[in-house]
């Protein structure tokens, strides 16, 4: 007697449909998964058949054949564990609801029965639905997350007897239904505030800029100067995630398994700070079974580098492609997954090593060697990817007891949403979102530059000495400027502006 | 204002000798630098730097030998002339190509004001409301060799303005004095070939003093000046008069001092920069270049 289950597989952030095949015939007692099962599939055999029992159903004497299809892709994950059971249970006429063509089921069994919480629900659901799928059965843990798709009817179940009172309509659970308008504008009172920071008004400027267009920024002071300080408080300016980025984010956090199971989306744009220590596998992402990195958690947010120089070369020099190409490709020699990785990079560094060089409080210790050496970590190319450089001065103590009336993050944040809104209007049709992701040829038409600005542009290129990669970066931030001011057009204000941002090509440029 | 007529006795009497001599002058400040010696410093209005430097040293110098700076208050070496002259506590004389009530160009209106504030001499033969046009340029500069015992030539492109007052220099039996320039120098054509059609070539001010032995020129010491004249757009002049020479100050500050919006604050500094006006320090500092 054979039946079929759908379930969804996950490779990378994609889900694909999988198909539960299931033979019971008279024969030696067996049970055998085929389809490419890797150990943590192969241990099911054992969960479902002590789970089986649990369940106060008889674990059939026969011999089984489960088949994992299609069969030449490799199967991993312990998300298998609930369909198999299902279709065994199908099999056994234990479940009566024939069906089932439209529905799929995903979850892990423990040993007692209980359906436990399994990680990627979000990105195998967006696929179910792609497909046409009605219905999800899934661990009530996952249910919240799953919901997000509206059009999905997501039952969350408990434990395995739950399913099969369920399918055979001696249980109603009904579908759970979640107001996303509801979680996106539940405002929660930030921690933290830009306007607890005192002075730096040039910094708070270059950070509106940066989370306006989505432009990476790299803060250079003295230590004590406020860095740190001015960074943490960058997700409060950032504007609101749309839908289709929220989506994206949460399906990235899924596959981690480390969402808020009471919410199941993420609202607010993620903001990770990797320790200098970290990892290249951890920042990019990776492993035998490959797992989203910093990069890729930070998606739609900021990656949070502090102390740059400190930061193993090679992990550095790896963030350039992501950094351009907005995705990380991890190819193993079975697979091949895409991971997002479109972030604002945020990174901290002091001048030189002992921090004081070109400081009027401290006279800097180090030689010129030592300087150049520090500067050296950072290379040229990742520069270059980085649009906005800064100083970063400590404040003085006069003005850390001014009572002067300073900006609040919500007002900073209402001028970035506009400005975001009038890139989202802009660029519906190009499918990306913000400045920051301009192709050479989008610059070409999107930041037009009038006679006079060319002029200025070549006048500044000519005593600066910028690359050529930093034009188009000084076009897209004087738009982000533009854009911020509600120009149609790039005007001679906002490119100076954005040329006064390149300070490591000036001041420390014959360093580099 | 004052209104000369050609037959009014301040009516300069070297200007009465030449060709076409103006019907009638209007001046604006010091008139009695009419009966002084002066000299014109002419040359491109698009000059290098190399340009500038000698602009501001010759006029400097000559100015210690008593001699007024005469020239047209155009962009480049005039306006460098004046500077120079103004710089060293001399007298200056600039000679408008239009009326008073449209100073050309527009961008020299504080050169004009502090040339007036430091007892210099604005000349115009034209209407108060008359407009630059290009013809007025070439007659303008007849007033300044007209005016001048001679000319000194910095820099001119080839077929430019500059040429046009030499030869007039050269038609009123004048001396015509040059600095050499670089043969890569586009702005040197015509001081190069005057030297080799027979001007009088300048490496030092002596060179010029030296050709006037009747006038008894004897070089006055002046204090070291610490007058410092720049002319900056209006536009920027709210920053650009906040910074000083010697201490740097933050762009924080100069927000603080201006209460400016800093974006502002950035857009204008990088003007300035552009302009060669300001410097640009490690940690968001900037002085006066």
């Amino acid at each position: 007697m054979t039946s079929n289950i759908k379930t969804i597989s996950l490779n990378g952030i994609e889900g694909n449909l999988v198909e539960v095949q299931i033979d019971i015939s008279s024969g030696l007692p067996s049970f055998e998964i085929v389809g490419l099962p890797d150990t943590s599939v192969k241990e099911s055999k054992e969960r479902i058949k002590v789970a089986i029992k649990n369940s106060g159903i008889q674990f059939p004497s026969r011999k089984i054949i489960v088949n994992l299809a299609p069969a030449d892709t490799k199967k991993e994950g312990t998300s298998y564990d609930l369909p198999i059971a299902v279709a065994i249970l199908l099999s056994l006429n234990e479940i009566l609801e024939k069906n089932l063509e439209n529905t799929i089921f995903i979850g892990e069994l423990s040993l007692n029965g209980k359906i436990n919480h399994i990680n990627g629900v979000l990105p195998m659901c967006i696929e179910a639905h792609n497909l046409g799928i009605k219905r999800v059965i899934l661990p009530k843990s996952n249910e919240r997350e799953a919901a997000v798709i509206k059009e999905l009817e997501v039952i969350g179940v408990n434990s395995l007897t739950e399913v099969v009172q369920y399918l055979n309509k001696t249980k109603i659970i009904n579908g759970i239904k979640v107001d996303i308008l509801k979680e996106f504008n539940k405002q929660e009172k930030e921690q933290l505030d830009f306007s607890e920071v005192k002075g730096q008004e040039n910094v708070k400027r270059a950070l509106e800029i940066s989370a306006a267009g989505g432009h990476n920024c790299l803060l250079i002071g003295p230590p004590g100067a406020g860095k740190t300080m001015l960074a943490k408080r960058i997700p409060t300016i950032l504007p609101d995630l749309t839908f289709e980025e929220a989506l994206e984010v949460t399906k990235i956090h899924s596959i981690l398994g480390i969402l808020d199971n009471d919410v199941g989306i993420i609202t607010k744009r993620p903001f990770r700070n990797p320790h200098h220590t970290t990892s290249l596998t951890s920042m990019i992402g990776g492993g035998k079974i490959p797992k989203p990195g910093e990069i890729s958690l930070a998606h739609n947010g900021v990656l949070f580098l502090d102390e740059l120089p400190e930061f193993n070369r090679n992990t550095l020099e790896i963030l350039r492609e992501p950094l351009e190409d907005k995705n990380i490709v991890i190819s193993r020699l079975y697979s091949k997954v895409i991971y997002p990785s479109n972030f604002i990079l945020i990174a901290s560094m002091n001048p030189c090593p002992c921090g004081y060089y070109g400081s009027s409080e401290k006279q800097c210790k180090c030689s010129e060697n030592a300087i150049k050496r520090y500067l050296n970590k950072i290379s040229g190319p990742l520069l270059d990817r980085i649009d906005l450089h800064i100083d970063v001065k400590p404040v003085k103590y006069e003005k850390l007891e001014g009572k002067e009336k300073i900006e609040t993050s919500n007002q900073i944040k209402e001028r970035v949403n506009a400005a975001r809104r009038i890139q989202y209007i802009r660029y519906k049709k190009l499918k990306i979102f913000s400045n920051s992701q301009l192709t050479p040829k989008m610059v070409e038409q999107y930041c037009y530059l009038n006679k006079e600005c060319k002029k200025i542009l070549e006048l500044a290129f000519n005593k600066i000495g910028l690359s050529a990669r930093a034009y188009t970066r000084i076009l897209k931030v004087a738009r982000t400027i533009a854009d911020l001011n509600g120009e149609e057009n790039i005007q001679k204000q906002h490119l100076a502006e954005a040329i006064q941002y390149r300070t490591l090509d000036r001041k420390y440029g014959d360093k580099f | 204002m004052i209104k000369l007529k050609i037959d009014d006795n301040e009516y300069p009497e070297n200007l009465r000798k030449i060709k076409r001599p103006p019907k009638q002058l209007y001046l604006k400040g010091n008139i009695e630098l009419l009966k002084k010696l002066g000299i014109a410093i002419i040359g491109s209005r698009k000059c290098t730097k190399y340009g500038e430097k000698m602009a501001i040293k010759f006029a400097k110098e000559l100015s210690q030998y008593n001699l007024t700076i005469i020239s047209g208050m155009a962009e480049g070496i005039d306006s460098f002339a004046h500077i120079g002259s103004i710089e060293a506590y001399g007298s200056t004389i600039a000679v408008l190509p239009s009326g008073f009530n449209n100073i050309y160009p527009e961008k020299n209106i504080e050169l004009y004001k502090k040339i007036i504030q430091n007892g210099g001499l604005v000349i115009s033969e034209y209407d108060e409301d008359n407009k630059a046009k290009s013809e007025q340029f070439l007659e303008r500069n007849r007033i300044i060799s007209g005016l001048a015992i001679g000319t000194l030539i910095i820099e001119g492109g080839y077929r430019s303005g500059t040429s046009v007052t030499a030869k007039l220099t050269k038609e009123e039996n004048k001396y015509i004095f040059c600095i050499p320039s670089s043969l890569e120098n586009s702005k040197g054509i015509v001081p190069n070939q005057l030297i080799k059609e027979g001007a009088f070539l300048v490496t030092e001010v002596e060179d010029i003093i030296s050709k006037y032995p009747n006038l008894n020129l004897v070089k006055k010491k002046i204090k070291n000046s610490n007058v410092h004249i720049d002319i900056v757009n209006n536009e920027y002049k709210n920053i650009y008069d906040i910074l000083d020479k010697e201490k740097a100050l933050n762009i924080n500050e100069i927000a603080k001092i201006t209460r400016l919006d800093i974006s502002e604050i950035s857009y204008k500094l990088m003007m300035l920069e552009l302009e060669d006006k300001i410097v640009s320090l490690p940690g968001n500092n900037f002085k006066i270049k």
